[in-house]
């Protein structure tokens, strides 16, 4: 049973996006096989040097880097939202890989679910 | 400081259909503050304004790793922030 969680929200500006990655976790933690797919201005996430301490938060950065302790089978980033957001391999952050999300993509997995 | 007519404050991400909306219905006069996930537009720059001058609220632009981008942008912290808002005419927040 293979589980796609995709967050399309950019992070910070809301809390949606962290309850998902909290669920892609607690999924992994469980030894269910279980992806992370950003689109979108989810993509922001993925940004390098993220220091969140002036709006009080946690960088989305750190938690993400949690992502392989978990298990987290991969970390997709949609390749044309990256582009959209001048995201390339000099500013993502390690482990994310990219694809096009598309409909081929969604058929790789069982269940897929978002955040909020 | 040079007056700026109208300030739009804005906090909706680049995908979000009023962040469009709120650059088209900008004049050259008007002043573009963008705070909260509205600094995303930092990283799209071809949607920026032509025109009008841009500002961004530092604690949000370091939060996204944006910091270097922000080359015709003016920085500013929330003490400018309200200088702005205290000098335009208008200020509406998108």
């Amino acid at each position: 049973m293979t589980t796609l969680i995709m967050i399309d929200q950019p992070p910070y500006g809301a809390w949606t996006g962290r309850e998902a990655l909290d669920m892609a976790f607690s999924l992994a933690a469980f030894d269910q096989s279980a992806s992370l797919l950003f689109t979108g201005p989810g993509v922001n996430w993925l940004r390098q040097t993220q220091h969140a301490g002036g709006i009080e938060q946690k960088s989305v950065e750190k938690n993400l880097a949690a992502a392989p302790i978990f298990g987290m089978d991969a970390i997709l980033a949609d390749r044309a939202a990256c582009i959209a957001y001048g995201l390339d391999e000099h500013s993502l952050i390690e482990g994310v890989t990219l694809v096009d999300a598309d409909a081929d993509l969604l058929t790789d997995y069982d269940h897929t679910a978002f955040a909020g | 400081m040079t007056d700026i007519q109208t300030l739009h404050i804005l906090n909706k991400s680049p995908d979000h259909p009023r962040a469009a909306r709120c650059v088209e219905m900008m004049s050259a006069e008007d002043g573009l503050l963008l705070t909260g996930n509205g600094v995303l537009l930092l990283a799209r720059g071809n949607l920026l304004p032509g025109a009008s001058k841009v500002f961004a609220l530092i604690p949000d632009v370091e939060a996204r790793g944006l910091g270097d981008l922000s080359g015709n942008v003016s920085s500013v912290d929330f003490a400018e922030m309200v200088t702005l808002s205290l000098q335009a005419q208008r200020v509406i927040s998108w």
